[in-house]
């Protein structure tokens, strides 16, 4: 009888066993998709930004709901008429119109027209804040830099495509130190063999090591400036602190689901060799052009103790970027047929604050105006050398 | 999926069956060790693996005897389940340890076999737990702290410097699911010293079917614990309804 019991009870209990589980499906690399049919490209890049986009926790974008809404019509195009390869560029468009991440870009393999797809950019243009790009360095060493003291050079050695890094340092009343440059490579050019960047920032560095008596203040020029490389954040502002400077935190995934996130870690600048504290006035000029780069080294001002911003919101495109495998997460390619260009942690200021597409407001607003600038000067410039007087 | 209608009554009524008159009442105290596994699928991460990590549980076993081969038991427990991700080759020294605690509800059926005072015994039954809290110990590569001046190229640390955390774990309401069931089996022995107590000792495996997180994306990956674990404990009759010879 007892026997007959232990056989019920084991078949009984053994017959609730079976998987109560999900099944773990196969889940596979964007890039490993074939991308035979659209279907195949809308799974690829859908899974793709699931996985690997870090802006997750911020955005309001309904992603699952764009799930639902493109698949079907993704799988009714053809990957073989361009007519189609067309309209799905409206399609990604569509889907991506609302995220933050103002790094977002989305470059096809194929040759279509009018295939830009930048949130961030189309958001500007459409809310009519865009104007023109420019960089100011060249008109504020003509007309306000001591000519005696302006140096200028292009990095002809790192340059690539033909795009060169150029840099201009001088003063502004014989104490105060300027550097304006049009993007972030700064640390390759000082490190590389003579160039004109390096003789800029040999300068600009020996100067901060050894500032003369009556030293007033530095200004850092990053509007127009679209960034660059990251290590330039402790190349530049490296030489102007003496012990680690927190300016935030980062975090990115660790792991597939769209809020899978490491803890916050600090964002730091480290001194550089010789580094001496900046104890005077150091403004960041800003503008709407401000971008990646240029915001951190503007937060990075901004979080010395005497620290200012000045000119216009940044871009708001603060997360840092490197290759996926790195941080397990940001740009990717789909199915052979996009490239998501797109931030790789997730970057917050230390006020707490994510201007992850908000853009990083200046201490002194002071909007740029081309009649203002030509009539009167670059007023930016001129409200960064009042906080030195 | 859902536990069938007809299997839970089956269970009752066999219970109900075995129920006799010489009932016995104990409850004790008891810990164990255990090694829990993540059972997830993340093989789109490079260099990326998850491993299972030791944990301990404590609990008061509860048992109602109804005849010499059946009992019902419970044991109340706070039981750790932890697990790590680790990344290899040039990550490798990136990890995070996750420490998780619950607190667990287990409704076992006892078969219960062999002599008088020795006894071996097979568990099977169900369980709920309560994720109570976690905390997260791992080394992170921290892109905004580069390394200056570092020359070596083979590790992911000499290019951005360690980051080192050891904190407690933020639940995210949206995401985390601390509702846990799932099924128990156990296989154990006992042995009465006297008429009173009775030690014992059991392996166990506590198989979750509810996913950690809540249902709350489209292509969800689901994530389940597995505990391999084994238990020692004392338990105390109450009410002796036989003599030991």
């Amino acid at each position: 009888m007892k026997a007959k019991y232990l056989l019920l009870f084991v078949v009984l209990t053994a017959s609730f066993f079976p998987s109560c589980r999900k099944d773990l499906k196969n889940v596979e690399t964007p890039e490993n998709y074939i991308g035979g049919t659209f279907d195949e490209v809308f799974e690829a890049f859908w899974n793709g930004m699931n996985a690997n986009y870090v802006f997750w926790s911020i955005e309001t974008t309904d992603w699952d709901n764009m799930y639902k809404t493109y698949k079907p019509i993704f799988a009714k195009l053809d990957i073989n008429k361009t007519a189609d390869a067309q309209k799905s560029v409206q399609y990604f468009r569509a889907m991506t119109a609302g995220l933050k991440d103002s790094h977002y870009d989305l470059s096809f393999v194929s040759q279509i027209s009018d295939s830009n797809v930048s949130p961030a950019y189309t958001r500007k243009l459409n809310a009519g804040i865009l104007r023109k790009r420019y960089v100011f360095y060249s008109y504020d060493a003509s007309y306000y830099l001591d000519s005696a003291s302006v140096l200028s050079g292009h990095d002809e050695v790192n340059a690539s495509n033909g795009d060169t890094t150029e840099a201009i340092t001088g003063t502004i009343g014989g104490n105060i130190l300027y550097l304006g440059f049009n993007k972030f490579n700064l640390k390759t050019a000082y490190q590389s063999a003579d160039n004109g960047v390096k003789s800029v920032l040999q300068y600009f560095i020996n100067y901060l090591h050894n500032p003369p008596a009556g030293f007033k203040g530095v200004i850092i020029d990053v509007r127009g400036n679209p960034g660059g490389d990251i290590s330039d954040l402790n190349f530049l502002m490296g030489n102007m602190v003496s012990d680690k400077l927190v300016i935030g935190a980062t975090r990115n995934k660790n792991g597939n689901g769209r809020l899978d996130y490491t803890p916050w870690a600090d964002a730091l600048v480290t001194p550089q060799a010789d580094a001496k504290a900046v104890t005077v006035p150091v403004v960041a000029l800003t503008d709407i052009w401000s971008t990646s780069m240029s915001e951190l080294t503007a937060m990075a001002i901004h979080a010395l103790p005497k620290g200012h911003t000045v000119g216009e919101k940044t871009w708001g495109a603060n997360g840092p970027l490197t290759s996926n495998e790195i941080l397990n997460g940001g740009q990717f390619s789909a199915a052979g047929f996009l490239s998501v260009y797109t931030s790789s942690a997730m970057f917050r200021y230390k006020d707490g604050k994510i201007y992850e597409g908000e853009g990083f407001p200046p201490d002194y607003d002071v909007p740029f105006n081309i009649a203002d600038f030509q009539n009167t000067g670059d007023l930016q410039l001129e409200k960064a050398l009042s906080l030195m007087k | 999926m859902q536990l069938s209608v007809v299997k839970i009554p089956a269970l009752l009524i066999l219970i109900l069956a075995c129920i006799r008159c010489s009932a016995q009442f104990s409850a004790g105290i008891e810990g164990g060790y255990n090694k829990n596994y993540l059972v997830t699928n993340n093989s789109n991460r490079a260099f990326t693996n998850y491993f299972p990590l030791n944990g301990f549980n404590i609990g008061v076993p509860v048992q109602y005897q109804f005849t010499e081969w059946f009992a019902v038991v419970t044991d109340p427990s706070l039981i750790q389940k932890n697990y790590g991700q680790e990344r290899s080759s040039f990550f490798q020294g990136v990890y995070q340890n996750n420490y998780n605690s619950y607190l667990q509800l287990p409704l076992t059926g006892r078969i219960l076999f062999g002599g008088k005072r020795l006894k071996g015994f097979i568990d099977a039954g169900i369980y709920g737990s309560y994720w109570l809290s976690g905390k997260i110990k791992g080394v992170n590569a921290n892109i905004l702290d580069l390394t200056t001046n570092n020359t070596a190229t083979n590790s992911i640390f000499d290019y951005q410097n360690r980051y080192g955390y050891n904190e407690k774990y933020i639940f995210d309401k949206k995401k985390d699911n601390r509702l846990e069931y799932g099924w128990i089996a156990g296989l154990g022995a006992g042995y009465d010293i006297t008429t009173r107590y009775h030690v014992f000792a059991e392996a166990r495996l506590l198989y979750t079917f509810t996913d950690q997180q809540k249902n709350y994306m489209t292509n969800q990956m689901p994530r389940y614990n597995s505990t391999y674990g084994i238990n020692a404990g004392i338990m105390y009759h109450f009410h002796n309804n036989r003599t030991t010879k």
